[in-house]
């Protein structure tokens, strides 16, 4: 006869495994992968801003940076960090060099956006051709890229900026928060 | 033609295994450009939509990907080169199918394992079943009818 505990262990040891996975993987949000770029050199970019200026990484000047991608169309979520985005750059203007990317818009929408939630100091690429997107592994705007003064990604941000996202990405840069 | 009948099937059935192997052992034409495209972006997710390819997707970005994938064809890159250049950047979530070959089999062992306990389980269930307690005696059945038909009474 077998013993009557392996019947009341084999249950749980079926059903709990299998539960776990499916609640723990169905809850998990795929766009929060983890960068392959991590720890590696940023993309180089070239192009021309939505000012009609030609600007490319180099100019970010050896200075830690932030890559933020963003669009008109991306509401509330790119409205909701503007005012984060807005503050760090009163507050790091001349420490920390940053840099928009337009995700799929166009200039007219973008244009639309900063004049209704605010006009920003930074240049933002047009990103006509997608190909920074692409080279940045982006899945959708809002997203930021927080680079060091080497030019290597230290993280990544899916989703809108918070101020305690920024604090603690800012002290990994080494910046005072 | 009764004596014909045997040979003539006999032909027609070694004529068509013929051309079976010989589909089966013809080699395929090349794919063209736009065909490997096609299945370069069957194979990568498109970064800004839920559970479509790159190749069904009309999002920017899933435009965007395929003419990078053109592009890259037209310029000698291989498919297994394309497909890495886009790893490089989204990680293995850009690719639809897992990677290792190794992923395919847990969902079959998944199901056996699952099978196998079942089946232990159901196996175990009826052995241990209670057993049915045998009829009782006719002279208790008949004692039982009485009893009852007297409190109905």
């Amino acid at each position: 006869m077998r013993s009557p505990w392996l019947r009341w262990l084999i249950l749980p040891l079926v059903v709990v495994p299998v539960g776990w996975l499916l609640f723990t993987g169905l809850g998990r949000d795929p766009r929060l992968i983890p960068s392959p770029l991590i720890g590696k050199p940023m993309p180089a970019f070239v192009g021309t801003t939505l000012d009609g200026d030609q600007f490319s990484s180099a100019d970010l000047g050896g200075k830690p940076a932030i890559v933020n991608f963003w669009a008109s169309y991306c509401i509330p979520s790119c409205v909701d960090e503007h005012p984060v985005l807005l503050d760090l750059a009163a507050r790091h203007g001349d420490d920390l060099a940053m840099v928009g990317v337009l995700v799929s818009d166009t200039p007219d929408g973008a244009r639309g956006f900063l004049a209704r939630y605010g006009e920003v100091s930074w240049p933002s690429m047009l990103n006509s051709d997608g190909q920074i997107s692409i080279d940045y592994g982006v899945t959708g705007p809002p997203e930021t890229f927080f680079v060091d003064a080497e030019g290597i990604v230290v993280a990544r941000h899916v989703g809108p900026l918070t101020a305690a996202v920024v604090a603690r990405e800012l002290a990994v840069l080494g910046l005072k928060p | 033609m009764r004596r014909l009948a045997l040979p003539i099937a006999m032909a027609a059935l070694l004529a068509l295994g013929g051309l079976v192997v010989l589909e089966l052992v013809r080699p395929a034409a090349p794919p063209t450009r736009a065909e490997q495209a096609r299945r370069i972006g069957d194979e990568l997710r498109c970064p800004d939509c839920q559970a479509l390819s790159v190749a069904e997707s009309e999002t920017a970005a899933a435009a965007a990907i395929r003419r990078q994938i053109i592009e890259q064809l037209a310029d000698g890159r291989s498919p297994d080169q394309i497909r890495a250049y886009f790893v490089a950047r989204y990680g293995d979530w850009i690719l639809l199918a897992p990677p290792s070959p190794f992923a395919w089999w847990i969902p079959a062992a998944a199901v056996l394992v699952g099978t196998g306990v079942l089946a232990w389980w159901l196996r175990r269930g009826r052995r241990s079943a209670v057993p049915v307690s045998p009829a009782p005696p006719r002279r208790t059945r008949d004692q039982i009818r009485d009893e009852v038909e007297q409190l109905d009474a």
